[in-house]
């Protein structure tokens, strides 16, 4: 079984620089494996690579769906919930 | 013959980034390194495999290191592009693909190199800011090529005292571990006087050349080399003679106490800067304080604007930098001529005539002017240091009220939050002929003028700035501009605001004893010039100095002008 979620992108400069390294440390600090893509399409891409998730050019306020499959799959949506929707200038306070 | 033949000098001519020289020993930073052909080697997948780890997690100490090391030295913001890095270095994909190229029997470097050639195509075709993340990938490739190939490699943390670097190019990265007491300067294949390495070497006064071109690859390890940044220079081989032009010029004597002229007139030296990193080097020239803080630093290179806190940061950085000093910050001048991917910047056939400067402010970046006013305002509140802002650009009275009339509701909207605040010292800078002649009307509003002489140069001869063609009209000893400067100054004392210089003219010391005499208070210049202006300040009289000024300001001629400057210099 996997969980899903969809989130709307807060930080301002998307998916990109600094906010998708925040994300893809936050993917790979879990064990549960994740895979990220645009709401509104099927296609899904590792979100524990930071190639992939900069390539998926997520911009602010669009919606991404995540996929979360292994043992902590709540407690990792939550913690990629908190990295996309901390706006960037606070976000060096998210614990990740 | 038994005696070794002297050996001739050879002059390898590039960009001087800096007017300092030094003779040193030189050693080579391979960024690009040639990889061992993988048909010639044969090799044990395991080790290799075992290799790329190790060099992974090498890698991944340095960046963390360098992180650390940036965000002291520099700032967060910048520090940040290594978290980037760490995670580009962890990518499961390179991992894989790293993975089976060894399969394939190919050595760890090889190995490495190909796993990351699709990943930086693959950006590299994509628009604007993706573009850059190519530049990221192939920063990782090549820490990772570099651990992996040498063994022995330099450590630009730990060089010997003396030692010249050599690069095809320097990154932040490298840059970020030179240490300035013990490198005697470097030298690099690329590069022009506004890249990173050349901005680095001017901030911190270390003897740099850069963009040499191919033949510096030539140049052998361990070669005496003199570095010579006023001249544009590396002399391979140098003669005695040589040698010792150069060590001279190392013997700057820093007068890190404010100066007065031989009569006691207190003349205020200050720096031009355009980045955090040169504050300290401009401390370390013995700067009095900054006279020109260029803002638009914190606005480029970035996909958003800086909210008040992060500016209020920086500023307060600055004013903390020179606690008993003056930081005269300009605010925000951008115009059609940067690319800012968050501001709407329109398209102009003239970007330097169109909107700029205090145009925008007043204008479609109204919203960007009151936050960095508002963070200015905290920042003078809560700093040590003396803080001045001064507005670009302006053209006629009616900007200027209208920037002060924003100064105002900024300072009430503050009261009424009951935030501490201070409104510092406000002036303008006097950079276009409109404001020249207006310069009473001005004065009469404000506590300074600081006149700006690159672009004031640049719009009273109608010559412009990047222009190589009217370079001889372009030269602020034209009497016009000389004539514009002497009003601008009159114009100020009669309305009791003081005023000063803040283009390169001011950092001449041809030029110091003109511009004393000519009245100016206050010179602001390239932090490595500094020394030499104060020195040459000391020797100054003011009674000679405004003769001497008045008559320069009666000739009609460039090349009188600088008949008579030459002339007086000569026969001091």
């Amino acid at each position: 079984m996997s969980t899903e979620r969809t989130i709307t992108i807060v930080p301002e400069a998307g998916l990109h620089a600094r906010p998708a390294a925040k994300f893809v440390k936050a993917v790979n600090a879990h064990e549960s494996d994740v895979q990220v893509g645009h709401a509104d399409e099927d296609d899904l891409i590792a979100a524990g690579s930071m190639i992939a998730v900069t390539s998926l050019g997520a911009e602010a306020s669009e919606e991404v769906r995540l996929v979360a499959d292994g043992p902590d799959e709540e407690a990792t949506l939550d913690a990629l919930e908190r990295v996309l929707t901390t706006p960037e200038d606070e976000i060096a306070d998210v614990d990740s | 013959m038994s005696t070794a033949k002297p050996m001739t000098e050879r002059t390898l001519t590039g960009t001087g980034a800096t007017p300092r020289s030094d003779v040193g020993t030189v050693v080579w930073y391979s960024t690009s390194t040639d990889l061992p052909d993988p048909d010639s080697v044969s090799v044990d997948p395991e080790d290799e495999r075992e290799r790329f780890k190790d060099a992974r997690e090498t890698a991944r100490d340095e960046l963390e290191a360098e992180r650390e090391r940036t965000a002291e030295r520099v700032g967060e913001q910048e520090a940040e592009v290594f978290d980037a890095h760490v995670q580009f270095l962890e990518d499961p994909q390179i991992e894989d693909g790293v993975e089976r190229a060894i399969d394939d029997g190919l050595p760890a470097e090889n190995a490495v190199k190909r796993a990351f050639d699709d990943p930086i195509e693959q950006f590299e075709g994509m628009d604007g800011q993706m573009a850059e993340r190519a530049d990221d990938l192939r920063d990782v490739r090549d820490r990772l090529v570099r651990l992996l190939t040498d063994g022995d490699r330099v450590d630009l943390g730990a060089l010997p005292e003396g030692s010249v670097v050599l690069a095809d190019r320097l990154t932040p990265s490298d840059t970020a571990q030179l240490d300035p007491d013990r490198v005697a300067g470097f030298a690099t294949v690329t590069g022009g006087r506004t890249s990173h390495a050349a901005i680095f070497a001017r901030s911190l006064a270390l003897p740099a050349v850069v963009g040499v071109g191919d033949e510096l690859r030539d140049v052998e390890a361990d070669a005496s080399v003199v570095v010579d940044g006023e001249e544009g220079a590396l002399v391979v081989d140098p003669s005695d003679e040589r040698r010792k032009t150069a060590q001279a010029t190392q013997d700057v004597t820093i007068h890190e106490e404010p100066v007065t002229t031989a009569d006691g007139t207190d003349i205020e030296i200050a720096a031009n800067v355009g980045q955090p990193a040169e504050l300290e080097g401009a401390k370390a020239q013995g700067a009095d304080g900054i006279g020109l803080y260029r803002t638009e630093f914190l606005f480029l290179d970035r996909e958003r604007a800086p909210d008040e806190a992060e500016q209020y940061d920086a500023y307060r950085d600055a004013l903390e930098t020179f606690p008993d000093g003056r930081v005269v910050v300009r605010t925000l001048d951008i115009g059609g001529d940067k690319p800012i991917p968050y501001l709407d910047l329109p398209d102009e056939e003239n970007p330097f005539l169109g909107e700029r400067g205090i145009r925008r402010s007043l204008g479609p970046d109204a919203d960007l002017f009151e936050t960095q006013l508002r963070a200015l305002f905290r920042a003078a509140a809560d700093a040590e240091g003396s803080l001045s802002i001064m507005f670009p650009v302006v053209a006629t009275p009616e900007e200027l009220t209208a920037a002060l009339e924003t100064v105002d509701t900024v300072a009430e909207t503050l009261e009424e939050e009951g935030v501490d605040y201070a409104v510092p010292e406000l002036g303008v800078m006097i950079e276009t002929p409109g404001a020249v002649f207006a310069a009473s009307e001005l004065a009469e509003q404000v506590d300074f003028l600081s006149i700006g002489t690159n672009d004031l140069t640049q719009y009273i001869m109608a010559a412009a700035r990047e222009n190589e063609r009217v370079t001889e009209l372009r030269d602020p000893r034209r009497p016009a501009v000389l004539r514009a400067i002497s009003r601008t100054i009159e114009a100020a004392h009669e309305n009791d605001a003081w005023v000063g210089m803040c283009g390169e003219m001011a950092g001449d010391p041809e030029l110091t004893e003109l511009l004393v005499g000519l009245g100016l208070d206050e010179l602001s210049m390239s932090g490595v010039t500094v020394p030499d202006v104060k020195a040459t300040v000391q020797s100054i009289d003011i009674e000679t100095a405004t003769e001497h000024a008045s008559q320069v300001l009666e000739e009609t001629t460039r090349d009188h002008v600088i008949d008579r400057i030459q002339h007086r210099n000569t026969n001091q």
